[in-house]
């Protein structure tokens, strides 16, 4: 009992009430902390394989000799189909998959986005596992161009002479279908959708043969010309649409046969010279979480993931001593790892950050960073709810005799009618007793404001109203217009906090009082802490990455110092979503108006949600943080 | 056409044969497109009937026809199956689908009973003691595996008393057929694969073949009358072998790169080079024998098939009359050429190997492969946890017929059709194709859902049916070893009415089988909460146990006996005393 009661005097203790912003504060920090110390070999682990049934590296592969010539001859092929139209080559790959009596078809595509139209034509084939039932199949890509724009004419011919000598053998107990996808991103987006039926038939075929449930899919990037070309490493993308991963198994049985059983090294997230060094394993992360931040499909394997097919790219890199036939056996090698499943992929991680291509931290372990980060808008958005409930002149001394005129805590004009009004009069006390102690406390400690709750939902509701219009724009204004629509947008999104501040302060009759602007940063705050921790679940590295650009939301506050509000307006000026896009992409290297056009594509085609959560959860905190701190200025 | 119309006749040969007493058995073989041999066995085993009710058992295998006079069953089909027919590239099917079964096992019969609880305990005698038989898991054939198709399946054979008979269904499509079917398979023989064309069937070739389907039926035979009745099992055996892998020595079997001067290289190609070679694709038929093809030689004729006629000659090969065949033997044999010289048979010799050589030889003809009445592909749409949908495109490919028949699913109750979702679409017409429904809805945990449907298809058009079904959530001992594999939904069977074989056996269709994913728990949480569970209450019930029987008594209160060897002896002594209570 007196626990309890020592509780409840604590929970007034003017200590307390003063805590909150360095909490916060403090979770930003640790959470951030957190992040950084997760390279270390003591937060991180080495992968290993997970599933028994995978035996990584455990069979002989028999993909040389004669084989060369094949490649060799299948490269002529392809390369002189690479100035053909669509309807030429889709023949020809036809006609040579038809040689190796597999069943081939073709799938059309046509989408229009940005008012450009995208059309072109997949060709695949399916090897019907000799004694398999047709339930279980695995995907083998070769796009005919990757994500660099050039033309993946050895991986296409690798995957063509592949063909030709999977048929031979006897041993699949699975369906493999080999596809190659006109491009890297829309062509196996088209053709996955179509496989699970959830295309829409007007812009995408329906595909005329099928076989069973995916298991897994490879995709090849080889873009060598005819004359062939060696390399060094292999380079192995795994992010896919929204930042899903792949099954960790797959991505580390690609890892134990290229490396242990063919001796190429591998490497992830662009980082070709890794020596492991602490700096390297955080920016590889880093570019990880980017990447995975972002969404957006990273080679033809992207599309797959999001179907819970675990899906992964091998891309080769570099001039080294490592050649085709290598290439060919370490995907012979996959195969027969997968081949061997009997289960789908279900044993390893699915969430995962790697430090190298040996190195992963689990979610258990990265977890706490971004939800550190999501609380500390919620545990400022409480401060706030407290506060909104408290008279405002709590601090008056109740002791002192002759109490001075308080200097309003706002401008006069909203004060009139604040319900702190007549601060003129001595404070009201009022007599508590608690056991045996008597004490005579402000009235204003014990009472709670009575909180006018429609007017701030409402606004905060409009906010994130107001935010689809910008995602309706972006996602539907013609490709050619997307930068001078992002000029607009930039300038159209600075201002709007002062239309708002500006409305609020002069429109109503009687001015908007301070305690509903409390509520609308309150509100504000919590939603976005719980979108955050949401999203932390389903994409930790989005969440982290909005939560680290909108931690100065919590602290932002109106003030009547001009400098203050300057200081302010300028940072949050800064971490405005539409000019964070303009520097990050400025900072990363990337051409604004490609990102703008690809988040229009992954829009409509590859079902991104980037977009979503910047615009409806992260920009309207933006333009809320922004209204408080533009009240100050009037 | 013309070979169509042959191998018609030569069906009707094999049922001619079938239909007199004794026991026969024949080989068919046919070439097929791009390197594949279909390979048909029958045995055919007569008993009259009065000779099997007094278990005077001669051809007819004793450990079958007891099971079968045990459980009351008329009529009996049991397939065994792999793979998939390819329809496509190799036509219509062997029997018109008839001796075909869906992947992984599944048994019909005919069940002689009052009623129908007396009806399905007979047929779960029926299916243990099959189980026990032939190795394989058909006691798992319960009662929500099990239906009773009304239009999908009629009785081969004349029965008397039809009131009494009842009809049951069950497939096991996850059950993976091997050895251990074909060795009790090979028993029911009266020769048991020791000689006779069923000297060929080996377990390493039959079960590497693209598509392989074993199969008995049996069913009563009468006479024109309806008097001279006896009861008839037909053994088959269908497989569809790619000779160039089946060719492959046994203790050689991987498919190593040809040696580059083995290669068949493309000249023409402007690259063609020391070093790159464009593979041409072979014209040629290829060459093999039969002991290539099956791995063991045939060991000569059966001696219990007939002495003479046309049901001596066992071994039969189908293909072009220019194609040349050789028999290889030191013993005696004559060739019968039918149907135009398209269909060659061979009386085998006794006691002697004979084997078949057809040389590589580059063919100028071709034979007319009939194509098959409908072409049927079935497969899951959708992704997800909750909810998928299943789609069935079937193709009539004929330009004037129009194909009517009966289309039946036979779900697991886990997966729950909406049946309002039911569309079936025709390209060509709006007019809705199905013309009778018959549903049995599932019963959770208690049967399964049975959905048949009798339909037409206009001449070269396409009918695409689709339904919704709902996921069910498993108890989590109900799922199985492997649980994320998913489960296994039978292939549906499409029985072909019109038009008709003009036979008895019917014309049959099946899809294949559907693997669908159901939402599946981690259950390394529940064998982790087993564990620790299991060790608090160890350490509890140690500890209590520990307190309820052990004897606390002070250091100083042990009685102090005499040291070394008496007391010891005298200890046991006194304990001994205890224990009888003296």
């Amino acid at each position: 009992m007196a626990l309890l009661s020592s509780i409840l005097a604590l929970r007034r203790h003017p200590a307390l009430i003063k805590l909150p912003p360095y909490l916060s504060a403090f979770c930003i920090v640790v959470g951030i902390a957190w992040l950084l110390i997760l390279p270390l070999n003591e937060y991180s682990r080495r992968t290993y394989v997970s599933e028994n049934a995978l035996l990584p590296g455990q069979v002989h592969t028999y993909f040389t000799g004669s084989e060369h010539d094949v490649f060799r001859a299948y490269r002529h092929e392809v390369h002189a189909l690479i100035d053909r139209p669509v309807e030429e080559r889709s023949k020809a790959l036809e006609s040579i998959f038809l040689e190796q009596n597999l069943k081939v078809s073709t799938q059309k595509y046509n989408y229009t986005v940005s008012n450009t139209t995208i059309a072109s034509e997949n060709v695949y084939a399916i090897l019907q596992g000799p004694r398999a039932d047709a339930t279980e199949a695995l995907v083998l890509i070769g796009a005919w161009k990757n994500m660099d724009d050039e033309v993946n004419n050895s991986g296409v011919a690798l995957v063509l002479t592949l063909a030709r000598y999977f048929k031979r053998w006897s041993l699949w107990s699975k369906d493999i279908i080999f596809l190659i996808s006109a491009d890297s991103t829309i062509g196996p987006q088209a053709w996955v959708d179509a496989y699970h039926n959830e295309h829409n038939e007007e812009e995408v075929e329906s595909l005329k043969i099928k076989s069973g449930a995916l298991q897994g899919a490879v995709a090849i990037d080889y873009p060598a010309g005819p004359w062939g070309h060696r390399y060094d490493k292999l380079h192995i993308v795994y992010d896919g649409v929204n930042g899903q991963l792949p099954n960790l198994d797959l991505f580390n049985t690609a890892v134990a046969i290229a490396d242990g059983q063919m001796g190429i090294q591998c490497v992830i997230q662009r980082m070709f010279n890794h020596d492991d060094t602490y700096k390297e394993r955080l920016m590889t992360m880093l570019r990880g979480m980017i990447s995975q931040g972002l969404g957006h499909a990273t080679g033809p394997h992207s599309s797959f993931i999001p179907y819970h097919v675990d899906a992964i790219t091998l891309s080769t890199v570099g001039d080294g001593w490592h050649d085709e036939m290598t290439l060919g056996r370490t995907v012979e090698s996959l195969f027969r790892s997968l081949n061997n499943l009997l289960e789908h992929l279900h044993q390893s991680f699915f969430f995962y950050l790697l430090l190298q291509s040996k190195r992963f931290v689990s979610i258990g372990t990265y977890l706490p960073s971004a939800m550190l980060i999501a609380v500390n808008f919620s545990i400022t958005a409480l401060a706030l709810w407290v506060k909104s409930g408290k008279p405002a002149e709590g601090e008056e001394k109740i002791a002192s005799t002759n109490p001075e005129p308080s200097k309003p805590a706002t401008d006069d004009k909203s004060n009139s009618t604040s319900p702190a009004t007549d601060t003129k009069s001595p404070p009201a006390t009022e007599i508590v007793k608690l056991g045996d102690a008597v004490t005579i406390v402000p009235q204003s400690s014990t009472t709670t404001l009575e909180r006018p709750l429609l007017l701030p939902a409402l606004l905060v509701l409009t906010s994130h109203a107001i935010g689809l219009v910008p995602l309706y724009y972006f996602n539907t204004h013609p490709s050619t217009h997307l930068r001078a629509l992002h000029l607009t947008a930039a300038n159209a999104s600075s201002i709007l906090p002062f239309v708002f501040a500006w409305t609020g302060y002069y429109a109503p009759d009687t001015p908007i009082p301070t305690q509903t602007f409390t509520l609308i940063q309150c509100f504000s705050l919590l939603g976005l802490g719980l979108g955050l921790a949401a999203l932390a679940t389903l994409n930790f590295s989005l969440s982290i990455i909005i939560g680290v650009l909108s931690a100065p939301l919590s602290f932002v506050r109106r003030t009547e110092s001009n400098a203050l509000n300057i200081l302010q307006l300028g940072l949050l000026a800064v971490l405005n979503p539409v000019m964070v896009a303009q520097w990050s992409s400025h900072y990363l290297g990337a051409d604004l108006a490609e990102v703008l056009r690809l988040a229009a594509v992954g829009w409509r085609v590859w079902g991104l949600w980037t977009q979503v959560v910047v615009w409806v959860v992260w920009f309207p905190a933006w333009v809320v943080g922004g209204t408080i701190v533009a009240g100050g200025m009037f | 056409m013309l070979s169509s119309l042959l191998f018609l006749l030569l069906n009707a040969v094999i049922t001619c044969v079938a239909a007199s007493t004794g026991y026969h058995e024949r080989l068919f073989l046919r070439p097929l497109p791009q390197g594949s041999l279909l390979a048909s066995f029958n045995f055919v085993s007569n008993e009259t009937q009065e000779a099997f009710e007094q278990q005077n058992f001669r051809y007819f295998p004793r450990s079958f026809g007891q099971i079968l006079q045990h459980a009351h069953a008329r009529e009996l089909h049991l397939r065994f199956s792999v793979g998939r027919w390819d329809a496509e590239d190799w036509g219509e099917r062997p029997w018109n689908g008839a001796r075909e079964g869906g992947t992984g096992v599944e048994l019909w019969a005919w069940v002689e009973a009052d009623n129908e609880d007396e009806a399905f305990a007979r047929w779960l005698t029926l299916t243990n003691a099959l189980s026990g038989l032939f190795c394989a898991s058909m006691n798992f054939i319960d009662a929500t595996k099990t239906i009773r198709p009304v239009m999908a399946f009629a009785p081969e054979g004349p029965h008397g008393n039809v009131a009494n008979l009842h009809l049951l269904h069950g497939t096991l499509p996850h059950e993976v057929v091997c050895t251990e079917n074909l060795t009790p398979f090979l028993k029911l023989l009266p020769c048991k694969g020791k000689a006779g064309i069923s000297s060929l069937l080996d377990g390493h070739k039959l079960f590497d073949a693209s598509f392989q389907t074993m199969a008995i039926d049996v069913r009563p035979v009468c006479d024109g009358a309806g008097t001279d009745c006896s009861v008839e099992m037909e053994q088959t055996v269908d497989m569809v072998l790619n000779v160039a892998r089946s060719k492959r020595p046994q203790n050689n079997p991987i498919p190593r790169p040809l040696p580059i001067d083995q290669l068949e290289c493309d000249t023409s190609k402007p690259y063609n080079s020391g070093d790159s070679c464009y593979p041409l694709k072979k014209s040629t038929e290829p060459s093999w024998t039969l002991e290539e093809v099956f791995g063991r030689p045939l060991k000569g004729a059966c001696p219990l098939t007939e002495e003479t006629g046309d049901a001596a000659h066992t071994a039969c090969i189908q293909t072009e009359p220019e194609r040349t065949v050789n028999a290889n033997t030191t013993g005696e044999y004559t060739e019968m050429k039918v149907g135009s010289d398209t269909i060659r048979c061979y009386k085998l010799p006794t006691g002697s190997d004979f084997d078949l050589v057809l040389p590589e030889q580059q063919l100028t003809t071709g034979l007319v492969r009939p194509s098959p009445p409908l072409f049927a592909a079935r497969s899951i749409n959708g992704h997800g946890q909750e909810r998928g949908s299943t789609q069935s495109i079937i193709r009539n490919p004929s330009t004037t017929n129009t194909v009517e028949f009966v289309y039946l699913e036979s779900l697991p109750w886990f997966m729950k059709p909406y049946l309002h979702t039911l569309r079936a679409r025709l390209d060509t017409t709006s007019a809705s194709p199905i013309k009778e429904t018959y549903y049995r809805p599932a019963i959770d945990r208690k049967r399964g859902t049975h959905l048949e449907l009798l339909m037409t298809i206009p001449p070269n058009s396409t009918l695409t049916l689709t339904y919704d079904f709902e996921k069910a959530i498993l108890r989590y001992t109900e799922y199985p070893p492997d649980a994320n594999r998913g489960f296994d939904a039978a292939p549906a069977v499409i029985r072909v009415l019109s038009p008709n074989t003009g036979d008895r056996k019917g014309m049959y269709i099946r899809t294949t089988s559907l693997l669908l994913p159901l939402p599946t728990p981690d259950f390394s949480m529940p064998y982790n909460v087993i564990i620790l569970t299991s060790t608090v209450m160890a350490l509890g019930f140690g500890n209590i146990f520990n307190l309820l029987v052990r004897r606390f008594v002070g250091a100083d209160e042990v009685p102090v006996g005499a040291g070394g060897l008496k007391g010891l002896v005298m200890g046991k002594v006194g304990r001994l005393r205890a224990l009888v209570g003296m």
